[in-house]
């Protein structure tokens, strides 16, 4: 199957930190990966990369057959992609409604129509619709900043979503949500389409594999491992590298 | 939405206050309206685009001023005939205006351009640097600015009488506000609100941030480029030292006053400014205690720093506050004693920050 992802030999420093150390990563499409790893690996910038928020050092980043390596972010929704934040990111003095509009007016180019009021029925409907799919109907017309930790998540998803993405990065999406909440969210990203191609960064073990085909281990800015599920669980390397065991290499 | 949803308290509030002010000239001395009326609305004007930036871009520009004396300057030199200092191009007053308003738009657009690129502190020190070298450049460049200004300037027919000018300070007053407010409403204002919330974010989700905060400097450029073609018709001059520093921030404390994320608190910090301006020297004992015209200055900051103790969301937000307190407290005497139970009120704290 095509990549719709290609990491060619990926490296990212800032200073003398090496964050990144030549990671190369391909996902096809509608692949499920999650890519986990202790603190510090090199797993946002990653994602920070692929999404355009930095540019590398060296190597190159290829969505759907271009090189996007140094083009700014904003180009990346018109190529399909979608990406949620490790810290929720939602506009904190706008509606939850209007926090899903912006999503939806910039993933068609709408913002272009400037003086247009962006509250003609078809956009609420969508905007209603987008935040009933992650819980917030009865929250559209609370200000973001005012929500709970997890509701900003689920609105995160939601501006996600509402750009209706070929492939979606999601940084933690578990991050501070309930047991109840979690067995939703895998819910949810397992009712998305066998087209939408999904890469994951989560620390919570029962969510990354349970809805991921592929797992990637990183650490120190490198990748460790990939593979199944049930391969990456039973890698004693990868089990050293979370609990700092013994185990042999 | 019917008429009835549609008369809230405010709009009937705004409405009044219109009504007021269309009354004014009938109501109080041609000096009030003329000199103290007009220029608040005049120096409001400005300073509601200081506002408009800072309340929905999360830009606080020290440019704005520079706008201000340039449409000034430029309807100067092209407005006045031969004799007369400056370019004296001598066109119609009313392509004089456009020009002076096309200058000053692109003018606003290269200068946002540039400074959209940058956030925070740095955008203000930014524009304080355009301000600074707008400066110099009308200071040192004499055949733009005249030696010493541009001065006999006339107001075109239309708005000969100091009265008219005064009506158009209020129609360009009422026009910006209401334009600014509905601004907010457009999918250009969302954007712009999401640019200040989070620019990062917003560009992940395909907007150009830069080219919405160069957009939004442009708008606010041009209707300082009006209220500076009112201040040049009020005043019937123009010379460098009006666009040098001092004003510079003079302008930036009167949207202080007033409010800096209140739209209606550039207008009453305008009127603060203007009345302690005109009236303080003629308070009883005010020479006596040391406060002459030279210290003027040091009484307006003084001012400033109370009103920033008091409310850091200023004039206007003393207002909203006092308007709370006073809803809880008429809120509690409505409220009916039901037997034992402890009565439990709506509390709201607003932790700083903007809110629309």
């Amino acid at each position: 199957m095509a990549s719709v992802v290609q990491v060619r030999a990926v490296t990212v420093a800032f200073g003398g930190l090496r964050a990144l150390r030549g990671i190369d990563l391909d996902i096809a499409q509608g692949e499920r990966v999650a890519v986990i790893g202790p603190n510090g690996a090199g797993k946002t910038t990653l994602f920070n990369v692929i999404a355009g928020d930095i540019a590398p050092t060296s190597g190159a980043v290829v969505i759907r057959g271009q090189d996007c390596t140094y083009r700014p972010s904003r180009h990346r929704p018109r190529l399909g992609l979608a990406r949620t934040y490790q810290k929720a990111r939602a506009f904190a003095g706008l509606t939850v409604r209007e926090n899903i509009y912006l999503a939806l007016a910039g993933h068609r180019g709408r913002h272009r129509a400037l003086w247009q009021s962006p509250t003609d029925h078809r956009m609420r409907d969508e905007a209603a619709e987008v935040a009933s799919r992650v819980w917030l109907a009865s929250q559209l017309d609370e200000v973001a900043g005012e929500l709970a930790h997890g509701q900003r998540r689920q609105l995160e998803l939601a501006m996600a979503i509402a750009t209706r993405p070929d492939v979606m990065l999601l940084d933690e999406p578990a991050s501070g949500l309930s047991r109840g909440e979690r067995e939703r969210l895998v819910e949810l990203l397992e009712s998305f389409d066998d087209q939408l191609t999904l890469l994951v960064i989560e620390h919570d073990m029962d969510v990354a594999f349970r809805i991921a085909q592929r797992v990637v281990v990183m650490a120190d800015g490198e990748q460790v491992m990939a593979g199944s599920p049930e391969q990456v669980r039973s890698d004693p390397h990868v089990h050293q590298i979370y609990l700092g065991t013994e185990a042999a290499v | 939405m019917n008429l009835r949803d549609r008369l809230t308290g405010a709009r009937l509030a705004f409405a009044g206050l219109v009504l007021i002010m269309v009354l004014l000239p009938s109501l109080a001395t041609a000096f009030f309206v003329n000199f103290v009326m007009t220029q608040t609305l005049i120096l409001g004007l400005a300073a509601a685009t200081i506002v408009f930036l800072a309340k929905y871009g999360g830009m606080t520009s020290l440019a704005q001023l520079l706008m201000f004396g340039i449409a000034g300057f430029m309807f100067g030199n092209a407005a006045l005939a031969g004799g007369a200092r400056g370019l004296n191009l001598g066109w119609h007053p009313w392509a004089a205006v456009g020009f002076a308003l096309l200058v000053t738009t692109v003018a606003a657009f290269v200068l946002g351009a540039i400074a959209s690129r940058t956030t925070g502190i740095y955008f203000l020190m930014l524009t304080l640097v355009y301000g600074v070298i707008g400066y110099f450049v009308f200071a040192q460049i004499v055949e733009i600015s005249g030696p010493g200004g541009i001065t006999s300037i006339q107001r075109p027919d239309l708005l000969g009488p100091p009265i008219r000018l005064y009506y158009a300070g209020l129609l360009l007053s009422v026009l910006a506000y209401l334009g600014f407010r509905a601004v907010r409403r457009t999918a250009f204002g969302l954007a712009l609100q999401g640019v200040r919330d989070d620019p990062v974010r917003m560009a992940s989700l395909g907007f150009n941030v830069a080219l919405h905060r160069t957009l939004a400097f442009t708008m606010a450029g041009f209707v300082a480029g009006l209220a500076g073609l009112l201040n040049v018709w009020w005043n019937g001059q123009i010379d460098p030292a009006s666009i040098s520093i001092g004003p510079t921030l003079i302008l930036l404390i009167i949207a202080v006053i007033g409010g800096i994320s209140s739209l209606e608190g550039a207008w009453l910090g305008a009127f603060v400014y203007v009345l302690v301006f005109t009236y303080l020297r003629d308070l009883p004992l005010v020479d006596r205690i040391g406060i002459t015209e030279a210290r003027f200055n040091t009484v307006i900051g003084v001012i400033v720093l109370a009103i920033m103790v008091l409310s850091p969301e200023g004039l206007t937000g003393i207002g909203q506050r006092l308007r709370r307190r006073l809803r809880r407290r008429v809120a509690a005497e409505a409220a009916p004693t039901a037997g034992d139970s402890l009565p439990v009120h709506t509390t709201q704290k607003e932790l700083g920050g903007t809110r629309p």
